[in-house]
């Protein structure tokens, strides 16, 4: 058991999502070497393809339920430079959740080193007809699971402000 | 996922990577809101669903950005010689999935600038139909690259802003800017 009075992350009250681990792909490089504004998304959905795997909302559960969260609103903030051959970690939050509706939040770092931070916010859409839906029972309980898990641990300054607005 | 991007010899490509900017014409015309790229979704942008990939929507407003950028005066000799925009913010909005081949019409709206951030506002339209796909809002930095931090726009390239500013004053504040991420509970 965990001592009630430490700040530390711990098992009981939970620790972000850490799963993702690769190195930058030469493809994802502009002209000058380093990740392009774009390729940080692709490293950020990566990242976060991993928990919606842990939830069971992968790229599988579309095929096997004919449904798929879909995102809907994305927002980088870019902090350093990354080039080839640096390993790319991640760290995120399920930061709020409803029955239909998914915000994770991640921080992205390059050989440890803060890169960017990247928060999504999903929607839960049945594929084919198009509108959004109900999550089902079994990953309603995944996801408000890990959203309780992750309820006391730090939050970044920079939650809930938009574009240029200072913590 | 596909992770495929418009490349060339393995790495992200612009289409306009290598052109010189324009020289600035003081008589012309500014767009409001300016119209400076369109495209049509490629196949490496599509994602195993047969959709536009979340990545390459920045891609395609990323490739305005650098038409922009250009039309303002920075292009890859001025970037060599020690000065660049950098991109630090970008907040995305999907409102539409976009299919393989369909046109794209990308508009960009300067909403506010001092000497050395501009704050710009995307707008990506089907060419046909002129419904609304995706919007984003970035905040830029020019920044001293051999220094390593933020620096004034010279002056001549400021001037291009502020006219650029004043060309936008009357559009109006689209609804999305400054709005963070956000679940609006009900209960």
């Amino acid at each position: 058991m965990s001592d009630p009075t430490t700040t530390v992350p711990s098992a009981a009250t939970g620790a972000p999502f850490t799963a993702y681990r690769e190195e930058v792909r030469p493809e994802w490089l502009d002209y000058n070497g380093h990740l392009n504004d774009a390729s940080y998304a692709i490293v950020l959905t990566r990242a976060h393809e991993l928990l919606l795997e842990h939830l069971g909302l992968s790229a599988a559960y579309r095929e096997s339920h004919g449904a798929s969260m879909f995102t809907v609103e994305m927002h980088l903030r870019y902090v350093a430079e990354v080039s080839a051959g640096q390993t790319l970690t991640a760290s995120t939050l399920v930061v709020d959740a409803d029955h239909k509706r998914l915000r994770l939040h991640s921080e992205l770092y390059a050989d440890g080193v803060p890169a960017a931070t990247g928060e999504c916010l999903y929607l839960h859409v049945d594929t084919a007809a198009g509108r959004t839906a109900p999550l089902p029972d079994d990953r309603q309980a995944a996801v408000d699971a890990l959203r309780e898990a992750h309820a006391g641990l730090p939050r970044p300054a920079h939650l809930g402000l938009g574009v240029g607005a200072r913590p | 996922m596909s992770n495929e991007q418009a490349s060339s010899g393995g790495r992200v490509t612009t289409p306009n990577e290598g052109r010189r900017a324009d020289a600035w014409d003081d008589q012309a015309v500014i767009e409001a809101p300016l119209r400076l790229h369109q495209t049509v979704a490629p196949p490496e942008w599509m994602d195993y669903n047969d959709h536009m990939s979340e990545s390459c929507f920045l891609l395609a407003f990323g490739d305005s950005a650098d038409v922009f950028f250009r039309y303002i005066g920075i292009d890859e000799a001025y970037r060599a010689a020690g000065h660049s925009l950098y991109t630090s913010q970008t907040h995305l909005h999907h409102r539409q999935e976009v299919a393989l081949g369909e046109p794209l019409v990308m508009t960009l709206q300067l909403l506010d600038h001092d000497r050395r951030r501009l704050h710009l506002y995307h707008e990506m339209r089907h060419g046909e139909t002129g419904e609304l796909v995706a919007m984003a809002e970035q905040l830029l930095v020019h920044v001293d690259t051999d220094a390593g931090r933020s620096s004034d726009l010279p002056g001549d390239l400021y001037a291009h802003v502020v006219a650029i500013r004043a060309a936008h004053a009357g559009l109006p504040t689209p609804a999305v800017v400054g709005h963070p991420i956000a679940i609006r509970h009900t209960r």
